[in-house]
């Protein structure tokens, strides 16, 4: 009892008020995004709010056990929660599909999401497979061991088929930066994002022009109809932009190996060349491939969206559709908002933005509480990711900080990803907003993150690894 | 020591720089960019038209003319109809392949993607068996409205009709200051409706409101409720003219009964007439062609108002008489020898004065009247003198109010035609007229034009002995309001009123024991004065004008029936039983027998023979 106590004296104050602001945030949003004018009760079981409500003392019950239990055998359970994990994505695949989807187990009214717990027990397993003391990042075979952990889960989740989640698998390369490897691969990385976007935005800055001039034709003819106007590809001999950016990509190489031969001593060329010489050819590679993809891999629907992203086309009914009505609602905000409850468009209500009380629940909070409430929980989320990152490097143990920096990472991704989404920054890709959107597997696996993060911190002075 | 340590930063960079990105745009979206919240306002709001009901019109006793019938409008969306069976759609809605076809091409041209009128004003009754059908096809909906109706059915030419606005009158309507019409408003076309357009239809209303994703009413913002049309009080009597409307059944011509002591038109008939429940709704353009094409007697016509061929006739003789006492050229007893060399007449006594000539109807009296009134001896050359003479006459007629277009509320009004020196200098050219040329002017012939009103109207001036007001259809404006100032003004002739006195007793004997024995109602003092308007090849017309009671006269009445011989045949029986109708409600023996006669009579035929 005297250790229990001792427990909850030592648990990290400021993390677990922001969780509490940010759940009791996030209940508010819930219950003003689908607000039932006949049921204004939040127990409301059938409604949104209520089954919210249910599931945060859910959280809260199972937080409590976490608190309660023994640092070790959390750590030391790592494994079987993996394998547990793995094996309901791979059951859940048999399972009958919702909205196309072989992702949830269905239990009456409720229904569990696995791939949702898959992100903590895979953050688990990293944490314990890494901290063994014979392990070291720099071996090729470690390397190849973390990319399994994470690609099984992945790949399992990918056959759902649930790309948004699958991307957040990418966040462990954070916690991977963090632990040593080299930051060129972050580099590498950084710089392949710029070059496809890049490539990407060329690509999609030419269809538009092309199709502009094609519809310009059309009505020239006076045989345009909108509805029966059907998006052409660019030419097969056209010329595009990227093959003048790999030209301009070579040419670059060119000069780098010129200016090592010249300037870099020849003891250090050897391990020069092959950096240079790989990444120009990398470069042009993915410019020549994105070229390609862009008119033959992707879809019609995903070439809109590339533009409606990159502000070349507008289209407020077809695809542009989802990102227009979240802008107006936004922006119509304004500074103060529009007040609990009085919100237009993002409501079970009016509807005029989908996915309100999910994906799109960020509109219905920036609609009430206008740009002063956006301002509180940026500032707040932006607070609560650093107190973790603070609390990971604060860990003796390095199974403690691994995880710490899996769950940052983790949070950082969906935070990223779905208010860019939201706000025009980035293609809509379906991924929740951590203890705002609805949904019972999320706000149980995000608040489990951070009860056992608690717990691991609140023990850190026992840990010796 | 951990080599990595300082990575943390890098992280913690990240996430403040994806922080700082984040506000940097919500700002700009929330805060700088104003378009967002335009763009909202697009999405959400949204307003209903509400339509104002049409007044209604009422009789002089308030006793209701027109009503407003529920009926319902189809309309199309012409996108959603998608795929059908046509011949079986046009089935439900019982109108032709053809029809169908003109009615989708009309839709599709106004916007495929936006609903419009298919089908309008369908009754309640058939409005029930087509909707269970109709439900089943996509792409139209039924929405109310309402629509004109008649509970007695008479009246068409008086009260007019309305219809969907025509493209033409948007369009013009648009270009006004204010323009009030929609696309699928109704107009008032003729009678009534038209002249008082403004009050009968109302104000349009408006329903503001929050919609929801698929275009329904979320939340009501603000509703500025439509106000009514008005209720138009007519002056028509319903009664009276029910009973017109019968007698002059089976006849050409018409019937115009004035209150004289206010101007107010108690009935307005004009035959053949046509039912104005047939220009409602769906089966207008069937009714409306039937009766403007295919009908030869033209019962769309408002003959009480306009007629080219109506001349006045023998009635005119008061109108001379009463100029030319004025004048001076004569007095009450002046008497001039009935010379049949001069012009026609039948058999009397040569008329030793004023009364006797109009009892007679003496035309060679008149002529002589007519000449004293247009060579005056003011010059040597006949050409001048006769010009001199013209105009002084033509200038004391019009204030009979002939030859001028009363201003009133009567749609279609003519002016008639009382010549002048302009209009015979382009029939005949300048000096080259003179009294020899125009003297059928002096019996009511000639280039004479009048209106059935004129003449109910010259009977009102000879009741009131020298002054009308402008005769008017609405006495009532809207359940506490007034008629229209001018029609409360009195317009009087340029004639002393004492020299009424012999006419008026004249008009008396015409009818005890002149051409108007027909006209005579039991204990009631009749004036009237018939009228033979002549036709060449055909019947004349039969034309009669009166008011009764003599001492206070309650109505004053003209009445034209076409083809129908001499005005003692069948237009003073006519007005004599519409006397009787009106002073005493029921009729007397004699009355009735008259009335009988009527009712029988069929004067469509130009040539009848009338035995008497």
């Amino acid at each position: 009892m005297a250790r229990e106590q001792n427990i909850l004296k030592k648990i990290d104050l400021p993390l677990l008020l922001m969780y509490f602001a940010l759940a009791f945030m996030g209940l508010l949003t819930i219950y003003s995004s689908s607000y039932d004018e006949n049921y204004p009760a939040i127990y409301t079981w059938t409604k949104p709010y209520g089954k919210q409500l249910f599931w945060l003392f859910v959280s809260a019950a199972i937080g409590g056990i976490i608190l309660l239990m023994d640092s070790s055998l959390i750590k030391k359970s790592s494994y079987f929660v993996y394998g547990f994990v793995l094996l309901m994505l791979m059951v859940v695949l048999v399972m009958p599909p919702i909205n196309g989807a072989r992702s949830w187990f269905k239990l009456g009214s409720f229904s569990l999401q696995p791939s949702e717990f898959s992100k903590f027990a895979t953050a688990m397993a990293i944490a314990f497979y890494m901290s063994r003391i014979n392990v070291k990042l720099q071996d090729i075979r470690t390397k190849a061991t973390l990319i399994m952990i994470i690609a099984i889960p992945g790949g399992l989740i990918l056959l759902q088929p649930d790309a948004g989640t699958l991307l957040v698998f990418f966040s462990f390369i954070f916690v991977m930066y963090r632990e040593g490897i080299s930051g060129n691969i972050l580099l590498i990385a950084l710089l392949g994002l710029v070059i496809s976007v890049l490539g990407v935005y060329v690509s999609s800055f030419e269809t538009a022009e092309v199709n502009e001039a094609n519809i310009n034709e059309l009505i020239a003819q006076g045989s345009y109809s909108a509805s029966r106007y059907k998006e052409i590809a660019r030419g097969a001999g056209f010329y595009s932009n990227n093959y003048t950016l790999a030209i301009g990509l070579f040419i670059v190489g060119g000069i780098s190996t010129l200016l090592v031969r010249f300037f870099v001593l020849p003891r250090y060329r050897k391990s020069y060349y092959p950096a240079v010489i790989i990444s120009t050819v990398g470069a042009i590679l993915i410019v020549i491939a994105i070229n390609w993809s862009y008119d033959h891999v992707f879809k019609t629907r995903h070439r809109s969206r590339f533009q409606i992203m990159f502000g070349v086309k507008e289209d407020r009914r077809g695809d542009g559709y989802n990102i227009y009505q979240a802008l107006s609602a936004i922006g119509s905000g304004e500074v103060t908002g529009k007040g609990f409850l009085k919100g237009t468009l993002s409501n079970e209500k009016y509807k005029h933005v989908p996915e309100q009380s999910t994906d799109f629940i960020f509109c219905s909070w920036s609609e009430e509480w206008g740009f002063i409430g956006n301002t509180v929980l940026i500032l707040l989320y932006v607070s609560f990711l650093i107190r973790i990152v603070m609390i990971a490097e604060r860990q003796r143990s390095k199974y403690n900080r691994i995880f710490g920096y899996s769950v940052a990472s983790i949070l950082f991704f969906h935070f990223l990803i779905n208010i860019a989404m939201v706000i025009g920054l980035a293609p809509v890709i379906g991924i929740p907003l951590p203890f705002f959107s609805k949904g019972g597997s999320s706000i149980l696996s995000f608040s489990v993150m951070i009860f056992i993060l608690l717990r691991l911190d609140a023990g850190r002075s026992e840990e010796l690894y | 020591m951990d080599p990595y340590q300082s990575r943390r930063w890098v992280i913690i960079l990240i996430i403040l720089f994806i922080g700082v990105i984040f506000l940097s745009r919500l700002f700009y979206i929330q805060v700088i960019d104003s378009k967002w919240i335009d763009r909202a306002q697009s999405i959400t709001h949204s307003r209903k038209i509400i339509k104002p009901s049409r007044g209604l019109i009422y009789d002089r006793n308030g006793e209701l003319l027109v009503i407003a019938k529920q009926v319902y409008d189809i309309w199309t969306t012409p996108k959603d109809i998608g795929e059908v069976d046509t011949l079986e759609l046009c089935e439900v809605l019982g109108i032709t392949k053809a029809d169908f076809d003109k009615r989708l091409k009309k839709a599709r041209n106004y916007a495929p993607y936006k609903a419009s009128v298919f089908i309008e004003g369908i009754s309640q009754e058939d409005y029930g068996s087509i909707i269970t059908k109709l439900k089943h096809y996509k792409g139209f909906e039924t929405k109310k409205n309402t629509q004109r109706g008649y509970p007695h059915d008479i009246a068409a030419h008086i009260l007019g009709y309305i219809r969907k606005i025509s493209a033409e009158q948007y369009a013009k309507d648009k270009l006004k200051e204010e323009p009030y019409y929609l696309m699928d408003d109704y107009i008032g076309i003729t009678g009534l409706e038209r002249t008082y357009e403004k009050e009968l239809r109302g104000k349009r209303g408006a329903l503001e409101y929050l919609r929801d994703r698929l275009g329904n009413e979320a939340t009501e913002l603000s509703t500025n409720y439509a106000q009514e049309g008005k209720k138009i009080y007519s002056s028509i009597d319903l009664n009276l003219q029910e009973y017109g409307e019968r007698l002059m059944n089976n006849k050409i011509g018409c019937i115009v009964a004035i209150e004289p002591a206010t101007g107010e038109i108690l009935s307005m008939v004009s035959a053949p007439t046509y039912s104005p429940t047939g220009l409602v709704g769906r089966d207008f353009a069937k009714t409306w062609s039937a009766l403007s094409k295919n009908d030869s007697l033209k019962p769309l016509l408002n003959r009480s108002v306009y007629n080219s061929n109506y001349r006045p006739g023998s009635i005119f003789k008061l109108v001379q008489a009463l100029i030319a006492m004025e004048e001076g050229v004569i007095s009450e007893s002046t008497g001039f020898p009935c010379n049949k060399s001069l012009i026609g007449c039948h058999n009397h006594e040569s008329p030793s004065n004023i009364r006797t000539a109009i009892k007679h109807s003496c035309n060679p009296y008149f002529f002589q009247v007519y000449k004293k009134l247009i060579l005056r001896g003011e010059s040597n050359s006949i050409f001048i003198d006769s010009r001199i003479g013209l105009t002084k006459w033509k200038e004391a007629v019009a204030s009979f109010g002939l030859g001028v277009k009363f201003n009133s509320d009567i749609p279609g009004v003519k002016k008639g035609n009382i010549p002048d020196t302009t209009f015979y200098d382009k029939w005949y050219g300048k000096n080259r007229w003179a009294f020899s040329t125009i003297y059928s002017n002096s019996i009511g012939e000639g280039e004479i034009g009048v209106s059935p009103l004129q003449m109910a109207n010259l009977a009102a001036i000879l009741a009131n002995k020298g002054y009308y007001y402008t005769p008017h259809l609405v006495k009532k404006i809207g359940e506490d309001g007034d008629k229209k100032l001018s029609f409360k003004e009195r317009h009087y002739t340029m004639v002393d009123s004492s020299y009424y006195t012999p006419v008026r007793e004249a008009m008396e004997q015409v009818v005890l024991s002149g051409t108007a024995r027909q006209a005579q109602v039991d204990s009631v003092a009749v004036c009237g004065k018939t009228g033979t308007v002549e036709n060449k090849s055909f019947n004349d017309h039969s034309v009669f004008i009166a008011f009764a009671p003599k001492d206070d006269p309650k109505i004053a009445i003209a009445v034209y029936v076409e083809y129908g011989t001499w005005g003692g045949t069948w237009a003073a029986p006519i007005a004599s039983v519409m006397i009787e109708k009106y002073l005493k409600g029921v009729l007397s023996e004699k009355g009735k027998r008259k009335e009988k006669r009527i009712l029988e009579a069929i004067i469509l035929d130009k040539n009848s023979d009338f035995k008497h």
